[in-house]
């Protein structure tokens, strides 16, 4: 009998299939092995490097400039790599600088500006250096601990981004007048950082899967109120400004930046909020870009006197907008795949093709019917697709619980909602 | 027995799934009759087109009756005190599951939506199902909130069905297949206790487990209705088998689909007479309990006073 037939033989021997398991495994397992193949194409990696290398520097000499003039101070900046370091210090002015008294014979001593700068830039250093330690589970995905991931983007990037921005302060206040303080550039180290923190959690919260609504809509809510509030607040204090008609007009385009999102995100179903908040977005920003350049073609004058109004204020109201329309779209966007999201967390223990009915009874199938471990390796030409029972024994046995059936109702509605090549014409 | 040469090997299914789809197309509302208003409903499911279809296959008509599963869940919940009002196919739609397992989400949806309006608007607390699937894809794949979707197992188990001494009968061996689609599939309310309890409330049965039961039970070897071939059906051999190693007397299960395969193929085995591989019987849970309740059938247990005897297996049919 067929069964009979196949028995004891379901995967053993065919290629694609580790025969041992577990980490006293001793046979090869499949892929290139390290030699030769990987080795050749490392090595040739390695020598185009290195004759890139001997080119330039054989050919392209760099020049010596012109010898410094002593009579005049460099620009002093640092290497990239430490400008954050650099902005922490001409932060630190902002700290206070207390004196510790002298305790147990120590002399006693004050916490300057540069102890500060010295302290804020280690933080993130020793973080990095903690990591391996505080983090020791093997799950490496962002969705699967959202608030972890938020921070690291918030913390470690944007944070030190904006740390080394604040390095050439004087720079940048040079270069655009119409910032006018050396506040609003302080602010981009608390501001930015905290938006971009709360616009990634929502983000990766609905990569992973997680209930969403409120997520959604108490950041757009704030946002919005923070604006309005805000653009009433300077409408109100600059009450007889010759431009308080386009001031009005900007700050009102900007709220309704903020608003769009919202609204969107509270009174329609997922997918049209999505496409609502897009095409809102997209209509509003356009539209008050042209709004704008048509404004300085034409009175550059009454321009720069909006603009010196409102820019002060981009941390909120020029902030607030572009982040309700990135957590609006973060928090309603589709999420992985069930096939991206759960099936790569497999790791071929094989438990699920042991307990596969199918690969009892197919004659394709012997040994090269993994209906999980195929998908997984995108090797599977749709017919597991359509073989599979959908029974979920793979389900029942998988370590990591992926629903392998909720991949074939996703894979089979894909493909049932795709046009046949006639266009998909009734008979 | 060599299943490549037993009867045919292809249940016309595009006929039947072409005249499910276009079901779905009409989505006016027929006038509802229904006989007793109640707070409980009772949804049959597509059990009364399996019989038309292995009728009009000339499959496998056989023993297996579908129609009784109907009647049998009507006695049994008369029995613990519901009288149900039936959700009748005349304006009730296919729930939906084979459908979506075949890709086919915008049929499913449409579906999905008409009965889930019916639902409403007749008032249903809790919905009763004898299917497996059914029960799957209205408790999962609806959403029926408000509505408690419940296995007719889970309340009969949860109403205390006693089933009467049956004296000194001799005593049985049942084995029950755990159906996929109500036991494994459900992260919640998985049908796996209640169907064994009452299969113990019956004196003179003794369950016996198969090789695999209840998360790890095998297939029945058929999903969706898909396919019929050497395959599935050498999937369902390796599944009757656990029942005939065990020594069964019955096999028994709670989905329509399993009894369908089983049925099928316990139908083939009387190819040649005299040399049947399965002795016992293959029935719904149901069907099991109902059988020794003492009482009629609601209306008659599905039988065809015109049929004298079974008809014989083959491509020909006998029906």
């Amino acid at each position: 009998m067929e069964i009979d037939r196949v028995k004891g033989k379901v995967f053993e021997e065919a290629p694609g299939f580790p025969t041992q398991y577990g980490p006293d495994r001793s046979d090869r397992q499949p892929g290139s092995p390290l030699v030769p193949h990987e080795t050749y194409r490392d090595l040739v990696s390695i020598f185009l490097l290195l004759a890139m290398s001997f080119f330039l520097t054989a050919w392209i000499v760099p020049s010596l400039e012109t010898p410094r003039n002593p009579a005049q101070t460099p620009f002093i900046v640092p290497d990239w790599y430490v400008l954050f370091s650099y902005g922490l210090l001409k932060l630190a002015e902002i700290l206070p600088e207390p004196d510790v008294p002298g305790v147990l014979g120590l002399p006693a001593f004050r916490l300057t500006a540069g102890f500060w700068g010295f302290f804020l830039t280690n933080i993130p250093l020793v973080i990095l250096l903690a990591l391996p330690f505080i983090d020791r589970g093997r799950e490496t995905r962002p969705a699967k601990s959202p608030l972890r991931s938020a921070f690291g983007i918030s913390f470690l990037f944007v944070w030190m981004f904006f740390a080394s921005m604040y390095s050439v302060n004087n720079l940048i206040l040079e270069k655009w007048p119409v910032i006018a303080d050396d506040n609003v550039l302080k602010a981009f180290m608390f501001g930015p950082p905290f938006l971009s923190f709360v616009a990634a959690y929502v983000g990766l919260r609905r990569l992973g899967y997680k209930p969403m609504y409120w997520y959604r809509v108490v950041p757009l809510l704030v946002a919005f109120l923070i604006t309005v509030g805000h653009s009433a607040f300077i409408l109100s204090t600059i009450g007889g400004h010759p431009e308080w008609g386009w001031i009005a007009g900007f700050l009102g385009l900007l709220t309704a930046m903020t608003l769009a999102p919202l609204v969107a995100a509270v009174y329609l179903p997922e997918k049209a909020a999505l496409r609502a908040t897009l095409a809102s977005s997209a209509f509003l920003a356009l539209f008050g870009v042209l709004l704008w350049l048509t404004f300085w073609y034409y009175s550059p004058g009454p321009a720069f006197a909006t603009e010196i109004v409102i820019v002060p204020n981009m941390h909120t109201v020029l902030a607030l907008p572009v982040f309700s329309i990135i957590t609006g779209y973060l928090g309603l966007r589709r999420p992985y795949s069930t096939y991206e999201y759960l099936l790569n967390e497999c790791y071929q223990c094989g438990k699920c093709h042991t307990v596969c009915p199918v690969t009892k009874v197919e004659d394709d199938a012997l040994g090269g019917l993994n209906l999980v471990y195929n998908s997984f390796k995108k090797q599977h030409d749709g017919v597991p697709l359509w073989t599979c029972l959908a029974c979920d024994a793979c389900s029942a046995v998988c370590p990591l619980e992926i629903q392998y059936s909720d991949y074939i109702l996703e894979e089979r509605a894909k493909i049932m909602a795709t046009p046949a090549v006639d266009g998909g014409e009734k008979e | 027995m060599i299943p490549e040469f037993g009867p045919g090997r292809a249940i016309p299914h595009p006929i039947l799934f072409r005249l499910l789809d276009s079901e779905a197309d009409d989505l006016t509302v027929p006038e509802i009759k229904v006989e007793h208003r109640s707070e409980f409903a009772y949804y049959p499911g597509c059990i009364d087109y399996y019989d038309q279809e292995m009728q009009f296959s000339h499959m496998n008509y056989g023993e297996t009756n579908h129609g009784i599963i109907f009647d049998s869940s009507i006695k049994l919940l008369r029995a613990v005190g519901i009288e149900p009002m039936i959700l009748d196919r005349a304006f009730m739609k296919c729930c939906g599951h084979d459908q979506l397992w075949q890709g086919k989400v915008d049929v499913f949806r449409k579906m999905r939506d008409y009965n889930s309006k019916i639902i409403r608007m007749l008032g249903v607390k809790t919905l009763i199902t004898s299917c497996a699937e059914g029960y799957r894809t209205f408790r999962l794949d609806y959403k029926l909130d408000g509505v408690r979707v419940v296995h007719v197992t889970q309340i009969l188990f949860e109403r205390g069905l006693r089933i009467p001494p049956t004296g000194d009968a001799k005593r049985v061996r049942v084995a029950y297949q755990d159906p996929c689609r109500c036991g494994r599939q459900m992260p919640v309310g998985a049908v796996f206790e209640e169907p064994r309890e009452l299969i113990k409330r019956v004196d003179n049965a003794d369950l016996v487990e198969l090789k695999t039961f209840r998360g790890d039970a095998q297939c029945c070897g058929v999903a969706q209705m898909m396919y019929c071939n050497d395959k599935t059906k050498g999937l369902t051999y390796s599944r009757m088998d656990e029942a005939r190693d065990v020594d069964a007397d019955f096999l028994l299960t709670a989905c329509p689909k399993c009894l369908t395969h089983f049925g099928c193929l316990h139908h083939e085995n009387k190819w040649r007479p005299g040399e049947e591989r399965y002795k016992y019987r293959v029935m719904d849970v149901t069907q099991f309990l109902a059988e020794r309740l003492p009482g009629a059938y609601p209306t008659g247990g599905n039988e065809d006073p015109k049929r004298k005897e079974l008809p014989l297996p083959g491509r020909a049919g006998g029906g």
